[in-house]
């Protein structure tokens, strides 16, 4: 009552006020509006979790039929040959992290092992899906497999030969890998 | 005990600070990242597209939690006071500042308590970093700088910050189509939303009853030996570092730890650059979010300063990653405290001119 009374007496006031009322209602009506059409949108959409699914599906039937004679010499055991083979399709299509992670497996075979690491660290720096552990793609127990197994070899090869650069770059890789797989906000 | 001594604690804020920070991440949050609040931004910023990092796009209902929480606390109190005015757009750019000052170091100084209290011994130079930037800080205040005084505003004022976290509260849960959720990343490591929320409202309740801020417990400290929020950071390490033990998260070491690098020195700087700005505008990240919801519309300001800071840093790239601060962190942490410097400057010299 006396909001009424309040509003009778200021007639700026009582017309703010109705057109804000007008305004508020008409937000809101929109809104709910846009919501049930975007819901039924979404009814004829699969869900984000189907979508990624798949994405990543298509990521990996893509890679494998790209890199098909690649795996297929890595299966027979001709790492060499492999090698040679991963260059020369990297030189036609581009680089990509599924490649470096082709050529971390070859090197890891020919026992280059600062290369592998290297190799590695290529890998998660063009995809990050490849250290999170939410995606199919996560090969951070691979990784660490080949850490683990390096350190020690690398700590070794670095006393023996101090100044060597590459031995320096490869254990600053695995520090980066290890940061990397531990997770965090990044 | 009288209970608004409980709320008013520092060291019970702190003890819930730490082991809510450890909580958080034990239960989903990313790893030594339970509670930081220029992460949290960064993912906001992403959320509203105001970066295009999918991976690092999620609305976190702690954040929620901590500007309702102190809204609650400040209205159930009676001190919600509405003031503002006091160089507003120097704080929002120092606010910005601080944020980029946290992505070179790869976290706020909640994170900093955290990483510290999981075995992370890369963030020793980031307290030795934050100690000094306060440190020096403090040194400025007693010189005199002092930013303008604040004055009481209507009320309309302070209402704004908490509508706008009702507002993200409703994004999360409708999540309309221009808000983006990341399935991958960080931004889709989160606990349980509903226990973020109260996690988030009862910290953001009592760090407002408290007062609890990382750096404002070093600058009374330093500037008047005054140890009750020094304490109640200390009981947050000391939380965190038991929780940590009790979950499992403990890992002593400087290598391998998560979201880190090896560039100390930058860490150095860059917590230093937080600190410093931090004692200039009155309160470290977490505190002037707190400080938004129970009607200061200067931290408001800082506010938006840091969510502008958290969109910077990931879409121009001016931050950390694992493998050390890009040329853009390095060059944003030497501008932010040559800014600092310039403001120190310039309100000493307002205050020598004034009668």
């Amino acid at each position: 009552m006396f909001v009424l009374e309040y509003l009778r007496k200021d007639l700026v006031t009582s017309v703010t006020v109705a057109v804000l009322v007008c305004l508020v209602m008409v937000i809101v009506w929109m809104l709910v509006e846009h919501d049930i059409q975007q819901r039924r949108l979404a009814l004829q959409h699969p869900d984000a979790v189907v979508q990624l699914k798949r994405h990543y599906h298509e990521i990996q039937a893509d890679n494998a039929r790209r890199f098909a004679s690649v795996l297929a010499l890595m299966k027979s055991g001709d790492y060499q040959a492999a090698f040679e083979k991963l260059k020369e399709i990297n030189t036609d299509h581009g680089d990509s992290a599924y490649g470096y992670l082709l050529l971390a497996r070859i090197e890891y075979k020919l026992g280059n092992l600062s290369d592998t690491i290297h190799a590695y660290r290529q890998v998660v720096d063009k995809d990050p899906d490849y250290v999170d552990k939410n995606t199919p793609l996560f090969i951070g127990t691979e990784i660490m497999d080949v850490i683990t197994e390096a350190r020690g070899k690398l700590s070794r090869e670095r006393k023996l030969k101090p100044g060597d650069m590459k031995i320096k770059t490869a254990i600053d890789d695995i520090y980066y890998l290890q940061r990397r797989i531990a997770g965090g906000c990044e | 005990m009288n209970i608004s001594k409980v709320f008013g604690s520092a060291i019970i804020t702190g003890i819930l600070l730490g082991a809510g920070s450890v909580l958080l991440s034990y239960l989903g949050n990313p790893v030594n990242s339970g509670i930081c609040l220029s992460c949290f931004l960064e993912n906001l910023a992403g959320a509203m597209r105001f970066h295009d990092e999918v991976r690092m796009s999620y609305i976190r209902p702690e954040l929620i939690g901590f500007v309702l929480g102190s809204f609650g606390m400040a209205i159930g109190t009676r001190r919600f006071r509405v003031t503002g005015g006091s160089s507003p757009v120097l704080r929002f750019f120092l606010g910005l500042f601080i944020i980029l000052g946290c992505a070179v170091f790869i976290g706020c100084p909640i994170k900093m308590i955290q990483r510290l209290a999981a075995g992370d011994l890369t963030a020793v130079a980031a307290v030795a970093g934050l100690t000094a930037g306060v440190y020096v800080g403090t040194r400025y205040i007693r010189a005199g700088v002092v930013l303008d005084r604040p004055a009481p505003m209507p009320r309309i004022n302070g209402y704004v910050f908490p509508l706008f976290a009702v507002l993200l509260g409703l994004f999360f849960i409708v999540k309309p189509a221009f808000i983006v959720f990341g399935q991958t990343g960080p931004a889709a490591m989160h606990a349980p939303a509903l226990l973020a929320l109260v996690v988030g409202l009862v910290i953001g309740g009592f760090a407002q009853a408290s007062g609890l801020c990382i750096t404002g417990g070093l600058r009374n400290l330093f500037l008047v030996h005054e140890k009750t929020l020094f304490l109640g950071v200390i009981a947050a390490l000391l939380a965190a570092f038991l929780m940590c033990l009790v979950t499992g998260q403990f890992h002593l070491g400087m290598y391998g730890q998560p979201a880190s690098h090896l560039s100390h020195g930058w860490t150095f700087l860059a917590m230093g650059l937080v600190g410093f700005a931090s004692v200039l505008i009155d309160g470290c990240p977490f505190r002037q979010i707190i400080k938004a919801g129970q009607g200061d519309v200067d931290a408001a300001i800082v506010s938006l300063g840091m969510l502008a800071g958290a969109a910077i840093s990931v879409g121009w790239s001016v931050r950390a990653t694992s493998a050390g601060p890009t040329f853009g962190g390095k060059i944003a942490v030497l501008a932010g405290l040559a800014i600092c410097l310039v403001v120190v400057l310039s309100y000493r010299r307002v205050r020598r001119a004034s009668p």
